[in-house]
């Protein structure tokens, strides 16, 4: 096992496809429950899931309410970066995401991504 | 991975020091429960974890060769499985 072990997931569905938008949380709060590092990067309508709010209407049947997830994902120590302009293109301003969540352009996932150990991508 | 399985009857026999009742949660939710119980015990101890859902064992016993843990096993009940792992750490 590496000394130290990091996973980037990248999500790129929103609340209109509840098991794509629920199951990177899934193996999210999984790699960090291994000792993984986990970042999670958020693009697209994959946006909408982390803003205050919009996670209570997601739920994919035999799992977790998202709601749940994003709380164990924040408690466990995962890190959350969404895409500025997808929020631009949305009129989704930052104040209105989750705690925690940090609004980052496309430098920043390519620093992410090169860092890891893997990448995913819902 | 460690896959030592320990004898149902040892199991039956053992006394965990944190028994944590994880029935009724969905997938990843017994495992974080594994992992937030593990941090109740000492190490040498062992957590007893209640689920429903029948992956939870293989799943646990993953989870413990790669943070490094003792999966001992599980044991059937109705309706549930009783996974007993060892804080080796």
């Amino acid at each position: 096992m590496a000394d130290h072990e990091k996973l980037v997931f990248m999500v790129t569905h929103g609340p209109d496809h509840p098991e794509h938008a629920t199951i990177p949380f899934v193996m999210a709060c999984a790699a960090l429950a291994s000792d993984v590092e986990v970042v999670m990067g958020f693009q697209a309508d994959a946006v909408c899931i982390v803003r205050e709010g919009e996670a209570e209407h997601v739920e994919a049947k035999a799992f977790p309410p998202l709601t749940k997830l994003i709380n164990d994902f924040r408690e466990l120590g995962g890190t959350m970066l969404v895409c500025g302009p997808c929020l631009k293109g949305r009129e989704i301003p930052e104040a209105d995401l989750v705690p925690g969540a940090q609004v980052v352009a496309a430098g920043r996932f390519i620093a992410e991504i090169t860092s890891a150990t893997n990448s995913l991508v819902y | 991975m460690d896959t030592t399985i320990t004898q149902p009857t040892d199991l039956a026999g053992i006394s965990a020091a944190n028994v944590i009742d994880a029935r009724g949660a969905a997938c990843p939710g017994p495992l974080l429960e594994a992992k937030k119980g593990m941090g109740t015990v000492a190490v040498g101890e062992v957590i007893e974890l209640w689920s429903t859902d029948p992956v939870t064992k293989t799943d646990v016993a993953a989870w413990s060769g790669k943070v490094g843990h003792e999966f001992l096993g599980a044991l059937p009940e109705a309706g549930y499985d009783r996974v007993f792992v060892r804080r080796m750490k």
